[in-house]
């Protein structure tokens, strides 16, 4: 039976360590001087104390065993820990609040929702700190008042119908009222959205967000992942970008198949190469090169590196094959995103509805700002919105904060990756239409300005070169 | 009947004297050595964890610094002495998952399933010894699969604990997502195998195994909630092994599950259309949910033991208990929905499980004052177990609250996945559950090696960590209101946040003394389990049926018949016995089995109408599960 079970766990096991002994690398050569030997002995040293103390402890226990009297009354010093406990606690918690309450962003929100945010927020805080109060002083009272006594005996009770009957009504009716208005809260936030909201495109990538206004034409033109390319990070549905990026992937789909082509060859010049280094000892002279090489190898004689040209090179015919399938579909490029304006910062006027639409482009982000009371998860392949309207202006906020350089900011609040920490985007809000043009106007559009003016009278020589440019991506 | 019943005894009798070294410590199929098996697996993957929790505390409290030491320890993840980012992530997940799974999951049902669960119930050993051994191989397994995960060239997987897809799906979106990724599910995948072994096992010896007499009402509520615990685990772990196959094929195969419209830097559009992220949340959380009940459960089921001993009174509303635990467990499938607010799932459904989850804190605080009612008017005798017991109700209080907030779907959009969040849980599930871990090792150590821990030490080692938790965990509500994010690998990089710094170093400083202060609890476990003062049968004069075998380890558990039960576990300081305990073992025909002083009238024949009730209730529980 035991050999059985040791046959199943060799079987999971024995996969799991060969991987393991492939990609553990072996140890640098070990040098006393690397070492801080000094934190490591100061470590040794707490561990020792830690030992002495409890040493201690044991002899105490000893000696008061020995002489049969005790040296301290644990009963009485664990019940008086508890009331210090439940007062210094206290203390602490009403301190924080002093101290970090008026840090909270709550009271001020600067957005319309916000409001009824913070006031189900503080209605919860009542009922929630009361009760919090309450039973943390009964437990801890109750700890110390009904410490042992031997010459007591416990009250043998062992249900209250009654009782048991009031605290879970109690409960029940206040949770009932939480949820009503939680869910009034709720409805209204995601719900009720002013039909005039401004639609403001917010695009989540590793690691960082950018914003895509509208243009003149006070619409959003379409966009889809495939378009993606260094100069069209947010994958619009511009002809110009698009047909630059269909070359750009069929030079690129050449060159791979260029490398495909020449792999056998590529594959034994590695191994040449790496035949060369482990004869000449190389290397250990070069172990950062030998190790490329190495790797570059053992791809080649195990034929990930054709897999891989193979996979990429399929991966972007498919986003060319897509590409053509969206262009067919005239409607899709109808020159709406050309005059779309991409930017490294949002700004708000005040007091304007604004209806957020969320995209990433890799993995999930979060669009969090707290100052707004704003939070919605940006999926990839999902999008998402979040409608609100900004109350109070920057300059407000560093008034009120009495910080001359606050700023809001977007941060994203899903882990993402190395970078996470440091993805945010500043967020402005001012005061008056005519600040927010003016920014606008200088922001550039996707398409330089002189062809957006003519967009509207040359529409069918659009339609012209957009077929010009089908069959040149047909082809 | 009877003779089969002497027939496995003579069998077990038989078994006794066969036991090699191997087979009563290495490979063993008795229930109490697997309980130690798990125990002691459990305490090194916590240490594990605290230190790592140790490492990242030290680098959000001082960014800037750089530890020599850390360099020493880590290799090219801290460069002169400055933790890398990626590696942050990681140890961040690793925390997690050793936390969650290994330590609370597995650390914790493991070991006191095991021990318990024969023990209370009176039977010899678990309803299948063996699938019970290759539970535990199996945890190993997965243990030492994660913990290799942490010494490969890319690191640990390092999306979060919950791994969400597409950041675990995409190796190329962040390094912990290649093999570091691979390994933890097939971590994962091996710990749930390890789970449903062990919980169908756990189900099986409650509902088929009781001895005489100990009837489903009877049960002491550790079984109860074990019980419970393991119809959780056995319902909901296949679903995230789903998940957690669907994300294996994404990874390796090509699928589509969680993938859509994908770009990334340096590969171009991935050819993946049509799934969505948001599947594996569903899934995830399907489970996840679940699991934090899993977690907590067997806490709350040691504490109400232990804090029922040591109060020398009846638990409060024994029945109330039992409907708590099983009106949790029945929400805890439905509200899954509630870590999901904000990730654009439709406000509707979002309503209803807003409703669903703030429902459950009806029977939390049923439990809590169930709780406080037992302690008033007892005669607490505070062993290190007990205090850890009392400790667990604070948390549990306390934690337990701030559920009311994030349960609320419009609270949420700020709260959610900021500090607030980790003040939470770390109190309700983290803390509480530890200390439900601690209570039960304090109260069961006499039964698991037949030594008595110290109890000064036990003190030190409960005040120290009672008031460093509290350090740690309470101010993270303050900076999560005030919207910092969590998983963040340092703030410094925004000017708003730099005025938590202070409370960032208060939090690390607490959490190095609390980490320290469990050495006092290392040193004591393990000298007390060979110097350790010798134990009596029954030490804290307990009701329970375990303290009714020897104090030597015996395979098989008792060396004669086994007991026959005949009242419930929680008899304490009865009015007509002179002793304060009454185990459920002594036969006393004159005693009636519950005392109703309430009209200070002894009336065995008459059953009150409450308890005509919840007899009614358990013949509907016995129906349902198919009992006699």
């Amino acid at each position: 039976m035991f050999k059985k079970s040791l046959a199943v766990l060799s079987f999971i096991l024995a996969p799991l360590m060969l991987l393991a002994a492939d990609v553990i690398e072996p140890p640098k050569e070990f040098s006393f001087a690397n070492y801080d030997w000094i934190t490591i002995m100061i470590v040794v040293l707490v561990l020792l104390i830690v030992l002495v103390i409890a040493r201690a402890f044991d002899i105490g226990a000893l000696t008061e065993k020995l002489s049969g009297k005790k040296v301290v009354s644990w009963n009485n010093v664990n019940a008086w820990m508890a009331i210090i406990f439940i007062v210094a606690g206290l203390i602490g918690v009403f301190y924080e609040l002093q101290v970090h309450g008026p840090l909270l962003m709550l009271g001020n929100s600067a957005s319309l929702h916000g409001e009824t945010y913070d006031s189900m927020f503080y209605i919860t805080f009542g009922f929630t700190f009361f009760v919090f109060v309450v039973m943390e002083i009964l437990l801890f009272y109750f700890m110390f008042r009904y410490r042992y006594n031997e010459n007591r005996k416990a009250l043998y009770y062992f249900h209250n119908n009654k009782l048991e009957i009031i605290w879970t009504i109690v409960p029940s009716i206040v949770l009932t009222f939480l949820v009503l208005r939680g869910f009034t809260t709720w409805s209204k936030i995601t719900t009720e959205i002013p039909k005039e909201s401004q639609e403001i495109e917010v695009f989540a990538y590793q690691f960082g967000w950018k914003a895509r206004y509208a243009g003149n034409d006070g619409s959003l033109g379409n966009q889809n992942f495939n378009f993606i390319s260094g100069s069209n990070p947010l994958g619009v549905a511009e002809e110009g970008q698009v047909t630059e990026l269909v070359t750009e992937l069929k030079n690129e789909i050449v060159k791979l198949e260029a490398l495909q082509a020449s792999a056998p060859d590529s594959i034994n010049a590695w191994k040449g190469a790496y035949d060369r280094f482990v004869a000449t000892g190389l290397d250990r002279t070069f172990p950062e090169d030998f190790k490329t090489l190495k790797n570059k190898h053992n791809d080649g004689i195990s034929g990930a590196y054709v897999r891989t040209l193979i996979k990429d090179i399929g991966r972007k015919r498919t986003a060319l094959n897509r590409i053509a399938e969206y262009r067919k579909d005239v409607d899709f490029f109808d020159g709406t995103a050309n005059d779309d304006k991409v930017t490294t910062e949002i700004v708000l006027v005040k007091n304007k509805p604004y209806i957020f639409k969320f995209r990433a482009r890799d993995v999930i982000h979060s669009a969090y700002m707290p100052d707004f009371r704003v939070q919605m998860n940006c999926v990839p392949g999902m999008p998402t919105q979040f409608a609100f309207t900004p109350t109070m202006t920057t300059a407000d906020a560093r008034q009120i904060k009495n910080k001359p350089e606050y700023d809001y900011y977007l941060f994203c609040n899903k882990i993402c990756g190395a970078a996470h920490y440091n993805m945010k985007i500043k967020v402005t809000v001012v005061d008056s239409d005519a600040e927010y043009n003016t920014w606008l106007a200088s922001q550039a559009p996707l398409v330089a300005p002189v062809v957006v003016e003519q967009v509207p009278a040359k529409t069918d020589s659009k339609n012209d070169t957009t077929a010009a440019v089908k069959t040149v991506a047909m082809n | 009947m009877s003779t089969a019943a002497l027939h496995a005894d003579s069998h077990h009798d038989h078994h006794e004297h066969k036991e090699s070294f191997i087979s009563k410590y290495v490979f063993s199929m008795d229930h109490k050595m697997i309980s130690k098996q798990f125990l002691i697996t459990g305490i090194m993957m916590g240490i594990v964890g605290l230190v790592m929790s140790m490492i990242f505390r030290l680098q959000l409290a001082w960014p800037d610094e750089q530890f020599g030491f850390m360099e020493t320890l880590l290799g090219k993840w801290a460069v002169d002495g400055k933790l890398d980012p990626n590696f942050y992530m990681g140890l961040v997940t690793i925390h997690g998952t050793i936390m969650v799974f290994y330590v609370l999951t597995a650390g914790l049902s493991g070991t006191f399933s095991n021990l318990l669960i024969p023990l209370q119930v009176g039977a010899r050993d678990m309803a299948s010894p063996f699938m019970n051994m290759l539970s535990y191989w199996f945890f190993l397994a997965s243990s030492i699969t994660l913990l290799s995960s942490v010494f490969i060239e890319t690191g640990p997987a390092s999306g979060g604990w919950t791994v969400y897809p597409p950041l675990s799906a995409l190796e190329k979106a962040m390094p912990g997502s290649g093999l570091g990724m691979t390994l933890w599910l097939s971590a994962i995948a091996l710990f749930i195998i390890s789970s449903l072994l062990g919980g169908i096992n756990y189900i099986s010896t409650v509902l088929n195994m009781r001895t005489k007499g100990m009837s489903m009402n009877r049960m002491p509520l550790t079984i109860w909630a074990f019980f419970f615990t393991a119809i959780l685990g056995v319902l909901s772990f296949p679903v995230l092994l789903g998940a957690a196959l669907f994300l294996i094929f994404d990874r390796s195969f090509g699928t589509s599950f969680y993938l859509s419209d994908i770009y990334l830097e340096g590969v171009g559009a991935l050819e993946n259309i049509g799934g969505s992220p948001v599947l594996y949340q569903h899934l995830f959380w399907f489970l996840g949910h679940p699991e934090v009940y899993i977690i907590l459960m067997p806490a709350l089921g040691i504490s109400s033991e232990v804090i029922s001993t040591n109060a020398r009174k009846p638990i409060f509303g024994y029945t109330a208990m039992v409907i708590s635990l099983m009106g949790i467990s029945f929400l805890s499938f439905i509200v899954w929905g509630h870590h999901m607010f904000i990730t654009g799932m439709n406000p509707f459904l979002g309503s209803v499980f807003m409703i669903l989850t703030l429902i459950i804190a009806v029977p939390s605080a049923v439990k809590a004052f169930n709780y406080l009612t037992t302690l008033w008017k007892g005669n607490l005798r505070f062993t290190p177990a007990m205090l850890f017991s009392i400790g667990l109700v604070s948390f549990f209080i306390s934690g337990g609250l701030t559920g009311i907030y994030l349960g609320n779907a419009a609270l949420d959009i700020q709260l959610h996945d900021s500090y607030f969040v980790v003040a939470h849980f770390h109190l309700v599930m983290g803390s509480a559950a530890i200390f439900g871990m601690f209570a039960g090792i304090y109260h069961w150590f006499p039964k698991l090696y037949g030594r008595m821990m110290n109890d000064t030490l036990g003190y030190f080692h409960f005040w120290i960590t009672f008031i460093t938790a509290y350090l740690v965990f309470f101010p993270m509500h303050f900076m999560g209101l005030a919207g910092v994010p969590r998983r963040y690998y340092q703030f410094t990089l925004v000017e708003d946040f730099n005025v938590w710094m202070d409370v960032n170093k208060l939090i690390t400083v607490s959490a190095l003394i609390g980490g320290a202060a469990q050495l006092l609890f290392l040193y004591n476990f393990f000298y007390s389990i060979f110097k350790g003062k010798k134990a009596s049968a029954n030490p804290w004069q307990a009701n329970s049926l375990e303290w009714s075998t020897p104090v030597e380890r015996l395979h098989g558990n008792w060396p004669g018949e086994i007991p026959t039960v005949y009242r419930g576990a929680h008899e304490y300081s009865r009015p007509d016995r002179e002793e304060d305990f009454f185990p459920q073992y002594i036969p006393d025909e004159s005693a009636p089995e519950v005392l109703h002083t309430e009209d200070h009238k002894v009336a065995p024949e008459e059953k009150s109408p409450e308890e005509v009730e919840s007899s009614v209730f358990f013949a509907a529980i016995k129906r349902v599960f198919g009992l006699s």
